[in-house]
């Protein structure tokens, strides 16, 4: 807490101290003749600005292109020219006779005038009154990470973005202002180009020119039934007036995990196994230890295996993109193709992408104009499951970590070792083998296109018909032969997938734009349907005759059972919004939404979204404008209903299943039974959010330091939840309606230009999210209970984690552990039936006696608050751009510890059990049969085998401070690459999750194993670890 | 001029866009492909029986089932980790898997009493039987483990809408006896081969006689149900529809699986494969099911023993090995593979031949006041194909001469040995009285009366106020 909180200010001290430095200066050189001039024009950070440029007192100009350069033929040599653009503040530069000239203009920081994309239209970022963060293109390209989900992690205030594992392609979690539902879906609409449902992974950032996030209800409400979790609006890059760009990208990088848990030696190892063995000394005997004095010698010259060594690797990964752009002055274009080759440090991993992108847009006549995007993309990704994923014997992550050091990876006759039927845990598999072995291969192709016909029916009537399509096919198969624990009992088993989804959408959307007085507005009325069809069959077989052939020869196995199902669902909505501007200081928008749902029971097919809006530009107001300290300041209220369709499509009814099969005759034949699943609910409807947003925004300093702060309230209700039926039923629930979840939260952005001057330049961000969800109702139950404590053996087999009404969402819930009783307090211990060395546990109910009644709340996997500090420094030709993100005050139950520091395991921290000689230890001494008899005491801990280990002792602080990106990046100077026709030429190196400061003691504390709900995470089992990676890349333009 | 065609052209344009979009409009209306509801459901032979597979798939699937839920059965004095401490919700699977199946069961018989197109009465008759011997075998299962439960039938209205409330045991035991009776009246006496899992005649009343012999007994003492179940059970052995497999080490075996000892079961095979050979143990204590020491310590030395128990692990004894309990030996059908890829296509016997003898003899017995010789006679065989019959001191055949008690206790003991993990002990316990007897002495501290019953699920005693059993 304390370190983390000194960074933030002496983050906020040096932006004050900073804010000392001047503004940029223009240079001017003396006069000469009429010559040919040759210009570029570009920011404080070398970066290219497109503007217009006019000859002072002529009619002359141009434009400049997308690099920042313009030609301009027969200039007085004393002419001046006139640089102008909506963001960036107007200059003037004299010619003086030169040729060549680099214009240097400063950015309008605040960009008030810039244009932001909203759902169903766009705005001026002035106008806004709901709740919006914003990331361009260009932040993307500074600080590169190859996929978008991680590009947004840190930078936009209520967008918390998780990534819970360090698999190529891995996965990740974004919420935007915490969790809203319980079964149904918390992720974020993505809508790329107008599109709906679009999908984060596969988009190649250098694509993006702008990425919106929709936050509060004014902003949300317009997507209706799919914008309570919020809404992701991605604009992809089109081309720029001028000759054709071409912009390519060789990346290459180097990754290995991060951490790894401290392990014991192996003749450290040997010493527990044996201590263990020797304490089953019950009933007089005296075992043998497993281990010989001369065997733990030999183990000491030779040494163990080093399972970690065996199953990683330093990873190699190449990210090529290409892209061609350009523009006329009536059609603009965009190519694009990009090719991710990503290996995982886990061996036999990797993730691969290819993508291409075809963008037009162009005028048809003066009235008709059009727009046209194809994306395709394909990704290939594979790699042995881990984490929850898999039973944990065939675990590679587990085994790696687990597996004994003194066990050779392969055995005398070549196969692979298996693990010791007498110590250690008998039942772990082989980690190289469940590395190696398994062939497991996922390929998704994704298909989105989309297009319109914008008619220019009046001067501000345009109607805007769109359509589009994502089409999405996803195949998988899988095999794990004898040599994988999941194959070996079934002689084989493998699994073929394949999946079609198809979506249809067609919007028709009419924008109106009016100006009359000081009046400003715009109606924007929409009418659109949606309709998704979904086809799957998985094969699932085993038994297989040759496991070389394994899933590629289906006939070869002897068992097969197959499944398929087919589902629709249509959405039809009206939707109409009216923006209304008041001498650019009082600003109103209103929406309503009606959506119409096919998954929705009859009595409830339609349900309604309002939303309103207001801010007041107190900036504008004479009183303040005069001052001149305020650039901007506004202050913004909203409120609205949004909704989410938190159940599958056909759930309304009563079903009859398949699946249920039993050899009912006694066959070797199976038979086929049907039983009834559900039955019917016609009273289904929407989960709804109503949500209240205050916001203020406050530009200070010319607009050289930016805040923005905003305070909202979201009330979920009508939760889609299984309302529990009395098991007699032969039913366990019923989904219904029942259940609410609230969640507050601050959000803050401040960013700021602390110092500029001369060349050198920094501008630096900082964004806070503070949520905290709360569980009102669920229902007739007392509470949720969510497993997520991996599998038998040394997990934790019953849930911990809950949702409790009245309590905070996130809920760890187990027993107090108080670490080990010491020797002076033998008679207390005694009084509980333990001996010194034994675990102690609070006694909550203090009735002698530790069971279920004392359990109590032992962690919450929630953060107090997330944050990100990104930063830009420039400096002549380079530039350092570094992202700090971090998470403070939730928990994280680290169950990969239990089998570690369990009698027996592998962890490091075993050789500092108690003993009377060590008293300061919190594990538990290992007390052999015999004492314990002797001792003669009755245990009053009655803590039930399943909850063994769900107490405290495993619950960790997650909180961290992490250097999560670093760029540093050289452009190569004009006149140099001028000479080789490059316009551009960039090289850069980048460092991600350089550093971490964190108490966390498992690998890495960004990570959660359990991701199917929100109310799992913060559970840490055997996932796949963080990665540290370096990259080297080069970025050249011509 | 030109603005008017101008205007024309886009009004035309979205004339045609909006006629388009309100055409095209897809209805919200849900018209399934892929789901089966129940309405459309259920009109064939095949249909209604699916029903009955599912019931049975309830009650015996991996990880499903009694399958999964054996272990509840260790608060018995044969399988370790049982202390006698029974928690709420102790059984609710279990329970759950139950009505699960009387759901599919009770919609089976609606469909049939409703009738079916094109098909014969006869074969509907058969497949009546058997959901009715379905339903009273799931309700003798309920009624021993939970007392009085809510008895739910095909004429059950409103199950989802209105509660209802727990039947008393006698109402449970009516249903019984009437659907295992009705069973009994269609049921055929064999089956042609492949078909061999079905329920027979004789299956439907070695169960009846089970129960008669559970109702004599406790909770409801109605000693003169002790009568029923020996005329039951002696019917079955006059029939000589079944008999012992001669030698105890073919008892279980795939050459056995249904027949001529084996009358009815939970059936596995490789496509639904049963529990792990060994009952889930590898005689370390990951797996649920092994055995106790101290019972395994007094069951006499014999080829039976050696055939149903394992008490070494390549060649050690498990309590030379440490950490280890004897374990599960009966099921492994010799089959070393399966062990080792713990799959096992392992059929869990519900009522056997052997069960019936021992029926036979302990409500005959009981019925006339001392042992008869056919009582004897029926308790001899068992005990004699248990010591590969040759004489045993350590378990000696029955006399003629042991007085009722002797007999009684002689009985149980062997029904002990000899039904050994066949989740049957725990019954007998409970039938008798004896649980307090026979747990171990460091869990006797924690046995009460009310440990005879489990509890009810508390979200049915939460959601539609069921009355709970007392103690929980």
């Amino acid at each position: 807490m304390k370190p983390k909180l000194f960074i933030f200010l002496a983050a906020i001290c040096l932006q004050v101290y900073a804010f000392a430095g001047p503004l940029n200066t223009i240079h001017s050189v003396p006069d000469g003749p009429s010559v040919n001039v040759h210009g570029r024009i570009v920011n404080e950070n070398g970066d290219p600005v497109v503007a217009s440029v006019t000859v002072k007192g002529t009619p002359a100009g141009t434009t400049s292109d997308v690099n920042g350069e313009f030609n301009l033929s027969n200039v007085a040599d004393d002419a001046t020219l006139v640089i102008t653009a909506t963001n960036i503040n107007p200059v003037e530069v004299k010619v003086n006779g030169r040729t060549d000239i680099l214009i240097k203009v400063s950015m309008n920081v605040n960009s008030l005038n810039d244009v932001v994309v909203v759902g169903y239209g766009s705005q001026r970022k002035s106008d806004l009154t709901g709740s919006l963060s914003r990331l361009k293109g260009e932040d993307l390209r500074l600080l590169p990470t190859q996929r978008v989900d991680q590009a947004l992690q840190g930078r936009a205030p209520g967008v918390v973005v998780l990534n819970t594992d360090g698999s190529p392609g891995g996965n990740t979690v974004i919420r935007v202002r915490g969790t809203n539902s319980i079964n149904g879906d918390n992720n974020a609409l993505v809508v790329i180009d107008g599109l709906q449902g679009g999908n984060l992974n596969s988009l190649n950032p250098n694509d993006i020119a702008s990425i919106e996030v929709l936050k509060d209800a004014s902003a949300t409400a317009i997507y209706g039934s799919q914008g309570a979790n919020g809404v992701i609006l991605i604009t992809t890059k089109t081309g720029l007036i001028g000759k054709p760009v071409i912009n390519y990208i060789n990346d290459f990088s180097a990754s290995k995990v991060r951490n790894f848990p401290d392990l014991m030696n192996v003749v450290d190892f040997a010493k527990e196994t044996n201590k263990v063995r020797l304490a089953v000394n019950g009933g007089g005997t005296t075992p043998d230890p497993i281990f010989t004095d001369a065997q733990i010698d030999s183990f000491a010259r030779v040494g163990g295996t080093d399972w970690i060594d065996a199953v990683y690797r330093t990873a190699i990964t190449q990210n090529n993109q290409l892209s061609i752009s350009g523009a006329s002055e009536k059609i603009s274009y965009l190519l694009s193709g990009a090719y991710l080759n990503q290996q995982g440090v886990l061996k036999n991993s990797a993730y691969k992408r290819y993508s291409l992108r075809a963008n037009v847009k162009g005028e048809i006549n003066n009235w008709v104009s059009f727009g046209f995007n194809f994306a395709w993309s394909r990704e290939n990704a594979n790699s042995a499951l881990f984490g929850g994923a898999i039973d944990y014997p065939g675990n590679p992550i587990a085994g790696a970590i687990r597996f004994s050091p003194t066990i050779p990876v392969y055995d005398d006759a070549g196969n692979y070792s298996k693990a010791a039927l007498r110590y250690a845990n008998p039942t772990l598999w082989n980690p190289v083998a469940s590395t190696l072995e398994p062939v497991i291969n996922n390929n998704t192709f994704r298909t989105n296109i989309n297009a319109f016909l914008d008619f220019k029916i009046l001067e501000g009537l345009i109607l805007r018909v769109s359509a589009g399509a994502i089409l999405t096919n996803v195949n998988r198969y899988n095999f794990y032969n004898t040599k994988t624990y999941t194959g070996l009992s079934k002689n084989g088993s493998g699994t073929v997938y394949d999946e079609n989804a198809n979506y249809f959408q067609n919007s028709n959307i009419l924008t109106y734009d009016k100006k009359i007085g000081r009046s400003r507005f715009t109606v924007t009325a929409v009418q659109e349907q949606k309709f998704t069809k979904t086809f799957y069959s998985t094969i699932n077989a085993s038994d297989f005759g040759d496991q070389d052939i394994g899933v590629f020869d289906l006939g070869g196995a002897s068992l097969v059972t197959s499944n398929s199902d087919y589902s629709e669902r249509v959405i039809n909505s009206y939707l109409g919004r009216i923006n209304y501007a008041y001498n650019d200081k009082y600003l109103f928008t209103a929406s309503l939404r009606g959506d119409g749902s096919s998954v929705f029971g009859n009595d409830h097919k339609w349900g309604y979204f309002p939303s309103g809006s207001v801010a007041w530009r107190l900036s504008e107001e004479e009183f303040l404008k005069n001052t001149g300290i305020f650039s901007d300041l506004k202050i913004r209220a909203s409120f609205g209903v949004t909704g989410n369709q938190a159940i599958n499509p056909y759930q309304t009814l009563a079903h009859v299943s398949s699946g249920f099969t039993y050899p009912y005759f006694g066959t070797d034949e199976t038979n086929l039974g049907f039983s009834i699943t559900s039955t019917s609910n016609p009273k289904l409807k929407w989960e709804k959010t109503a949500q209240t947003n205050f916001g203020i925004d406050l530009s200070v300093l010319n607009g050289r330091l930016n805040l923005t702060a905003d305070y909202y309230n979201k009330l979920t209700s009508d939760l889609l939840i299984p309302r529990e039926l009395a098991t007699y039923t032969g039913i366990s629930s019923i989904i219904d309606n029942v259940g609410s979840i609230r969640n507050r939260g601050i959000e803050l952005a401040i960013s700021g230009d602390p110092y500029v001057r001369g060349n050198v330049s920094w501008n630096t961000s900082l964004v806070f999210s503070h949520n905290k969800g709360k569980v009102i109702e669920i229902g007739t139950s007392d509470r949720i209970p969510f497993t997520s404590g991996g599998f038998g053996g040394q997990g934790v087999q019953s849930p911990f984690m809950f949702l409790i009404p009245g309590q905070a969402y996130g809920q760890m819930i187990g027993f107090h552990y108080l670490g080990v009783w010491k020797e002076k307090e033998a008679a207390e211990a005694a009084a509980f039936g333990q001996l010194p060395g034994d675990p102690r546990y609070e006694d909550i109910n203090g009735d002698g006696s530790i069971d279920l009644q004392d359990e109590t709340v032992i962690g919450n996997s929630m953060p107090d608050f997330t944050f990100g500090w990104s930063n830009r420094i420039t400096a002549g030709s380079f530039d350092v751009n570094f992202l700090i993100t971090g998470s403070q005050g939730n928990d994280l139950f680290n169950v990969t510890r239990i089998a570690l520091e369990s009698p027996g395991g592998t962890g490091a921290a075993l050789v500092h059990r108690y003993s009377p000689d060590n008293q300061d230890s919190d594990i538990p001494a290992i007390i052999d049969q015999q004492t314990r008899t002797n001792a003669g005491l009755a245990s009053k801990v009655k803590i039930p085998g399943a909850s063994g280990n769900r107490n405290s002792r495993w619950v960790e602080d997650g909180s961290y401070v992490r250097l999560k990106n670093i760029t540093v990046g050289y452009n190569f100077p004009i006149h140099l690459i001028r000479k080789i026709h490059f316009n551009n030429a960039r090289l850069y190196v980048t460092a991600t999750n350089l550093i971490t400061i964190t108490k966390y003691t498992g690998q890495d504390p960004e990570v959660s194993s359990y991701t199917s709900n929100d109310a799992q995470l913060g559970s840490d089992f055997n996932n796949y670890p963080q990665v540290k990676t370096f990259n080297v890349g080069l970025n050249v333009s011509f | 001029m030109k603005q008017n065609i101008k205007l024309t052209n886009i009004v035309r344009y979205v004339m045609i866009i909006l006629v388009v979009a309100a055409g095209s409009c897809k209805k919200l209306q849900e018209d399934p492909k892929s789901i089966i509801t129940p309405d459309t459901y259920y009109n064939t032979i095949d249909q209604v029986q699916s029903a009955l597979v599912a019931a049975q798939s309830h009650l015996w699937d991996q990880f499903k089932g009694y399958q999964e839920d054996m272990f509840l059965f260790n608060q018995d004095d044969q399988i370790t980790r049982g202390n006698l401490e029974i928690p709420e919700d102790y059984a609710s699977t279990i329970w759950a898997a139950h009505y699960a199946a009387l759901l599919n069961i009770n919609q089976a018989i609606a469909s049939l009493n409703k009738g079916l197109t094109n098909t014969g009465q006869e074969q509907m008759d058969q497949v009546m039987a058997q959901a009715k011997f379905l339903r009273a075998f799931n309700y003798f299962m309920l009624v021993r483990e939970f007392g009085g439960v809510p008895l739910l039938t095909d004429e059950t209205p409103d199950l989802f809408g209105t509660p209802v409330a727990r039947s008393s045991i006698e109402e449970v035991y009516a249903q019984i006896i009437a659907d295992f009776t009705a069973a009994i009246g269609k049921l055929p006496v064999s089956y042609e081969d492949p078909d061999r899992g079905l329920p027979t005649r004789d299956a439907a009343k070695g169960l009846l006689a089970k129960a008669y012999l559970t109702m004599a007994t406790y909770p409801l003492n109605k000693t003169e149900y002790y009568a029923n179940a020996a005329q039951l059970a002696g019917e079955i052995i006059a029939d000589g529809n079944y008999s012992l497999v001669p030698d105890i080490k073919d008892l279980f075996s795939a050459a056995t699986k249904y027949g001529p000892e084996m009358m009815w079961s939970f059936n596995s095979n490789n496509v639904d494969l049963g529990p792990d050979p060994r009952l889930w143990s590898d005689m370390q204590g990951f797996g649920t099911i092994c055995a106790e020491p101290a019972w395994e310590q007094a069951y006499p030395p014999s080829p039976r023993k050696d055939a149903f128990i394992e008490t070494e692990l390549d060649g050690v004894k498990y309590y030379d090995l440490g950490d280890y309990w004897p374990g599960v030996h009966k099921f492994q059908y010799d089959s070393p593979e399966d062990i080792a890829s713990n799959r096992s296509i392992v059929n869990m016997p519900i009522i056997r031949f052997a069960d019936v003898l021992l029926i036979f003899a302990e409500a005959d017995n009981m019925a006339n006041g001392s042992p008869t010789p056919a009582a004897v006679d029926a308790l001899n065989k068992v005990i004699d194909r248990g010591n590969g019959y040759v004489p045993n001191t350590a378990d000696p055949l029955a006399t003629l001469s042991m007085s009722k008690e002797e007999f009684d206790t002689k009985v149980i003991e062997e029904r002990n040995y000899e039904l050994c993990f066949e989740m049957d002990r725990w019954f007998d316990l409970v039938r008798k009285r004896i649980l307090e007897e026979k747990t171990l002495p460091d869990y006797v501290i924690n046995f009460t009366e009310d440990d005879y019953l489990w509890p009810i699920p508390s979200v049915d005693v939460r959601v539609n106020k069921l009355e709970q059993n007392p103690g929980y």
